[in-house]
């Protein structure tokens, strides 16, 4: 899979990483059993310190979306699928708030939020 | 564990000029260590008091237990070196400047050597005087990793480099992370330190701001972009250590550090509050929040008599 990191960008590096293996899961691009590049081998293509990569392992490991296949290295586990899947749902929701929370307070009623929501998912159906 | 590089209470004065002030650092051992700070803040005479190419007036300097003083040549004969500009005989090819070199290590230096040149695709024949900047960077990183070392030492080594090249130093760099090595480097390219860095200490006017891991400041700091409510008194604290900040009629912003989450939320319901936003700031704010306050000595917190009343 390929990565795209912004150092600069509010979410920790690590934190990053770990989202974006979440993402590749959730949208299939990764699936159970695929192996993920050695810590040493991530670091240098992405030029991020190992360590950094390390930690991204290990809370994707916690997480349960990876497991260490003995001798091999790390691979995606079994029902990582529903976990990411679950996960996505959870951040688009976050985000979403925030997003909410904002236009709350910009003095916009609640339908009138639902209009501009409306108005913005059925241009984008006009769109695709 | 024993630090790998420490300095104790080091100081180094150029006539009445103080280039290092007091300065005490510790780098662990396998760490991605960055210094930075301003021009002339100290980064370059702290690394050279480190190889021993600079002899302080006061505290004390190891690397890897040896003192950088006394034992100048063995610290630089187990620690890999670039120089911001690395003197290079200009007269070499670059296949001699590492046969010539390896006569000052054990073997195994000039294969090594030859196989780095190999991967940074050096002209081995080409002189040294006819080489770009960015290829005598890479002569210059071949040379220092050569042998090997426990240590590695950079001092700006990106500096004026090419993208590419730049890259590819970072990619060198991170290998030598990996390997479980230590890297102690300077660097004004923030962006950088943010990828590569464990560690950073913030040098100013030769003595130590802040040395604390990267993670650490990243989940500490916040940005937060407040707006007032009309009439409202600004309150005194916070809940957290203000670091900068910055105020235009209405609207406040500041980076602070230590907000925990209940100190948030109730910022969040504060009637003095109309609007907030919270964000993570990137190193360089940071970076530039902690030299500001340097610069204009650590001020008092604000005592709620200078409260200020908005109109």
């Amino acid at each position: 899979m390929l990565f795209h990191i912004d150092p600069s960008n509010g979410l920790a590096i690590y934190e990053q990483i770990a989202r974006q293996v979440k993402f590749a899961v959730a949208g299939g691009s990764l699936r159970s059993g695929h192996l993920v590049p050695s810590v040493r081998e991530l670091a240098r293509e992405l030029a991020i310190n190992p360590n950094t990569i390390a930690r991204a392992y290990r809370q994707l490991q916690d997480d349960g979306v990876l497991e260490a296949v003995r001798g091999t290295g790390l691979e995606v586990a079994p029902g990582a699928l529903e976990r990411c899947r679950q996960e996505r749902l959870d951040l688009i929701r976050a985000r979403l708030r925030q997003v909410l929370t904002e236009a709350r307070q910009s003095q916009l009623d609640p339908d009138e939020i639902r209009a501009l929501v409306e108005a913005e998912l059925s241009l984008m159906h006009q769109e695709a | 564990m024993q630090p790998v590089i420490r300095l104790d209470e080091v100081t180094k004065r150029y006539g009445s000029h103080r280039a290092v002030d007091g300065l005490t650092l510790k780098v662990p051992s396998g760490v991605v260590y960055a210094l930075l700070g301003e021009n002339g803040a100290g980064k370059t005479t702290t690394i050279r008091t480190l190889l021993g190419l600079v002899a302080p007036d006061e505290g004390r300097a190891t690397v890897l237990g040896l003192d950088s003083t006394r034992q100048g040549h063995l610290v630089r004969s187990r620690v890999g070196y670039v120089a911001e500009r690395p003197t290079l005989y200009d007269w070499m090819t670059v296949s001699e400047i590492g046969w010539f070199t390896s006569g000052f290590y054990p073997s195994g230096f000039y294969d090594r050597y030859l196989k780095l040149a190999a991967q940074y695709e050096l002209p081995l024949k080409r002189k040294i005087k006819h080489l770009s900047k960015g290829m005598r960077a890479k002569v210059a990183l071949s040379l220092a990793l050569a042998h090997e070392p426990e240590v590695l030492i950079l001092d700006e080594p990106t500096s004026g480099l090419d993208t590419l090249v730049r890259r590819e130093f970072l990619e060198g760099m991170v290998d030598i992370a990996a390997a479980g090595r230590t890297v102690l480097l300077s660097s004004h390219q923030i962006g950088e330190v943010e990828r590569v860095a464990d560690r950073i200490a913030i040098l100013h006017a030769g003595r130590l701001v802040i040395d604390e891991k990267l993670d650490t400041l990243k989940d500490e700091i916040r940005e937060l972009n407040i707006t007032l409510a009309a009439g409202a008194r600004t309150p005194h604290t916070l809940g957290g250590e203000i670091l900068s900040e910055r105020r235009h009629q209405h609207q406040w912003q500041l980076l602070v550090r230590g907000l925990d989450d209940e100190a948030l939320a109730a910022l969040r319901n504060a009637p003095w509050l109309q609007e907030l936003g919270v964000r993570t700031p990137s190193l360089e704010e940071i970076f530039v929040a902690y030299l500001k306050r340097a610069d204009e000595g650590h001020r008092p917190a604000r005592t709620a008599e200078e409260e200020a009343v908005l109109p």
